[in-house]
């Protein structure tokens, strides 16, 4: 017969394999991005190889910053004492691996996506690198900001004592704040790394208004991180809300879709608003008289985007408070 | 496996509140602490035209990195700022390189060392953005570019101090422990060699690296 | 199907090994490929910069290949010491 402790403690290995697993793919592909492209720039000017391969190897340790969160809560799973006593444990373990893993994935490929354009553009203006090595380390860095809520849900999820909230629907609320963070940082993370990787080119292309083109670049990248903050905001409240014992399912998979809801409603939006973010940058750098134009243009255009985005957020809010 | 997760500490009990000093870390620091000022030492010491090593490498450090921060913040303020900075990487490779010495452990293993040093970085940017800037201006910024995007600006300044020192952190952490694990598993035989200087000195001076730029950039973020 | 509870946890183990380093292996194989094609498509425009080249994309890959790395040692982790 199964113990709550087998429960719980395989439920830790299990949420552990997730975590890595998950948070390994974004940033491999995105340090992959930065070799081609730095490589593909040698070819053109092959002098000036260290300061290309030494500016490659700091984007790529900001890439992979992500997975190593993951590997820290990999870690903690696989090491920390599994709760004996409480089966919804077991749900709060597999939820952290997927918070943490799934928010991993977006923050690798973007900031692997800055790095890579960032190494083509030092090749194109060799004298201006450190202006553009410098929109890309904040670009990337930026980057990070959506797996860094994955980690804060993971931790929050570890090491808070959840032993009050009973099972029914406990386990759909901790299921769906893994989920609602891990899903939802999934497309802003994608997305400010295209906005990066434009602003990065921008620099390069005219080094005169890298004051304006990161300044457009933070505004930018800020508001296409939105929907990683709605998907934060409603792992939280899915946390912290009191849960009535309730053994209906209805109560369970209303929960568990608020989750899904406010996690998936997150990718699209962080994505395309992300693409309008790169459209801006790139001709903001072109163009810099324009850059009013351009700004009003983008925030029009990102508001739009966002819609679908706060559509889910409204269903998971009913989900959670209403229903 | 035990000995990843206890840490040997020290409590002592000072005006009714108990504070905790975690051993190995204080001791390697101290260690750190007392091989860069013995380096300093050596290589000022009767500084002449005709350097001895330490000053070489003395020379090379100081240089490169003013020439960063002069790069990023402009002439005037790179006086201010690059001694900090130099300081900072200086202290943060030779902490990360301590543990590829056979006893010694890296006091960077310690999230308290990264995570302090993430917070002296936030503190000095924005008590430098404040003092530039002037109180008044500086609130201003959190509610650009629209009224609503304030608790946005906050979240992304605190999590700008938790992502540097998390991922300095991982790292070293991350190395330390995969290092155990293989060795482990392999029965220490041909592969742990390779993963220290991998993970040791390699990833280490990178992290170092990555750690002091983004201090560098931040700070330039407040105060340009 | 009398499932003992030390068996459940062993296979649970081992099914978390799985994923771990299933999944983990996806991002570097994307990237390396990514590099390696970039790379080549590098020499082929200057083949004199072949050693140059040829190295940086080792380079790169080599970090690529860390996460990568990171996902097996847990998953050995999984299989063989827990």
């Amino acid at each position: 017969m199964l113990e709550i402790i087998d429960l719980t403690r395989s439920a830790q290995y299990i949420g552990a394999g997730m975590a890595i697993g998950f948070g390994a793919i974004g940033a491999a592909m995105g340090e992959g991005y930065a070799a081609g492209m730095a490589n593909e720039s040698l070819c053109y000017r092959a002098e000036n190889s260290g300061n290309v391969v030494r500016n490659m190897l700091v984007g790529q340790a900001i890439a992979e910053s992500a997975a190593i969160f993951a590997l820290i809560v990999s870690l903690i799973l696989v090491f920390s004492a599994p709760s004996e006593q409480f089966v919804l444990f077991a749900w709060i373990y597999i939820s952290a691996g997927l918070a943490m893993g799934l928010s991993a994935i977006g923050s690798g490929i973007g900031a692997g996506l800055a790095a890579g354009n960032a190494c083509q553009g030092i090749v194109r203006q060799p004298a201006h690198s450190s202006a553009i090595i410098r929109t890309m380390l904040i670009g990337s860095a930026l980057c990070q900001d959506p797996a860094i809520f994955g980690m804060v849900i993971a931790i929050l999820l570890l090491f808070l004592d959840f032993s009050t909230v009973p099972l029914y629907p406990g386990w759909a609320a901790m299921l769906g704040a893994g989920l609602s963070i891990g899903l939802a940082a999934i497309g802003p993370g994608i997305g400010c790394g295209l906005a990066a990787r434009e602003a990065a080119s921008g620099v390069a292309r005219n080094p005169e208004t890298n004051t304006n083109t990161n300044r457009m670049m933070l505004v930018g990248i800020s508001i296409a991180q939105s929907t990683a903050i709605y998907g934060f905001v409603i792992s939280l409240l899915l946390l912290f809300t009191g849960h009535q014992e309730n053994l209906a399912l209805t109560a369970s998979l209303g929960l568990l879709g608020a989750g899904l809801a406010s996690g998936f409603g997150g990718i699209g939006p962080g994505i395309g608003e992300g693409i309008t973010a790169a459209g801006a940058l790139r001709w903001i750098a072109r163009s810099s008289g324009n850059t009013g134009l351009l700004t009003r243009s983008m925030l029009v255009g990102m508001a739009v985007a966002e819609s679908t985005g706060i559509y889910a957020l409204i269903v998971a809010l009913l989900l959670i408070l209403v229903l | 496996m035990d000995e990843l997760t206890s840490v040997p500490q020290f409590t002592l009990e000072l005006f009714g509140i108990n504070l905790v000093f975690n051993t190995q870390t204080i001791i390697m620091t101290w260690i750190v602490m007392a091989a860069l000022i013995c380096f300093g030492f050596l290589a000022t010491r009767k500084a002449g035209l005709i350097p001895n090593p330490f000053q070489v490498v003395a020379e090379m450090f100081v240089s490169i990195f003013y020439g960063f921060t002069r790069d990023t913040l402009g002439e005037d303020l790179a006086k201010k700022y690059s001694p900090l900075i130099c300081s900072l990487f200086m202290f943060l490779l030779l902490c990360n390189w301590l543990g590829v010495i056979p006893k010694l452990a890296e006091p960077t293993k310690d999230l308290n060392t990264p995570l302090g040093l993430g917070i002296l970085g936030f503190i000095i940017a924005h008590y430098s953005g404040i003092k530039v800037k002037g109180f008044a201006n500086y609130i201003k910024e959190y509610f650009q570019p629209i009224f609503f995007m304030a608790p946005l600006n906050i979240i992304s300044e605190l999590a700008k101090v938790v992502s540097i020192s998390f991922r300095l952190y991982g790292n070293i952490m991350g190395g330390a422990i995969i290092i155990l694990v293989v060795s482990h598993l392999v029965y220490g035989l041909i592969v742990p060699p390779f993963l220290v200087i991998f993970f040791g000195l390699f990833v280490g001076s990178i992290q170092a690296f990555v750690f002091t730029m983004l201090t560098l950039v931040y700070i330039s973020l407040q105060v340009k | 199907m009398d499932i003992n509870g030390a068996d459940f946890i062993r296979a649970l183990a081992l099914l978390g090994a799985g994923l771990a380093m299933g999944l983990g292996a996806i991002g570097p194989g994307v990237g390396e490929g990514f590099a390696a094609g970039k790379a080549c498509e590098a020499i082929g425009r200057k083949p004199e910069e072949a050693g140059l080249l040829t190295r940086t994309m080792l380079v790169g890959q080599a970090v690529s290949e860390s996460t990568g790395i990171y996902a097996l040692v847990v998953a050995l982790l999984l299989l063989f010491v827990v």
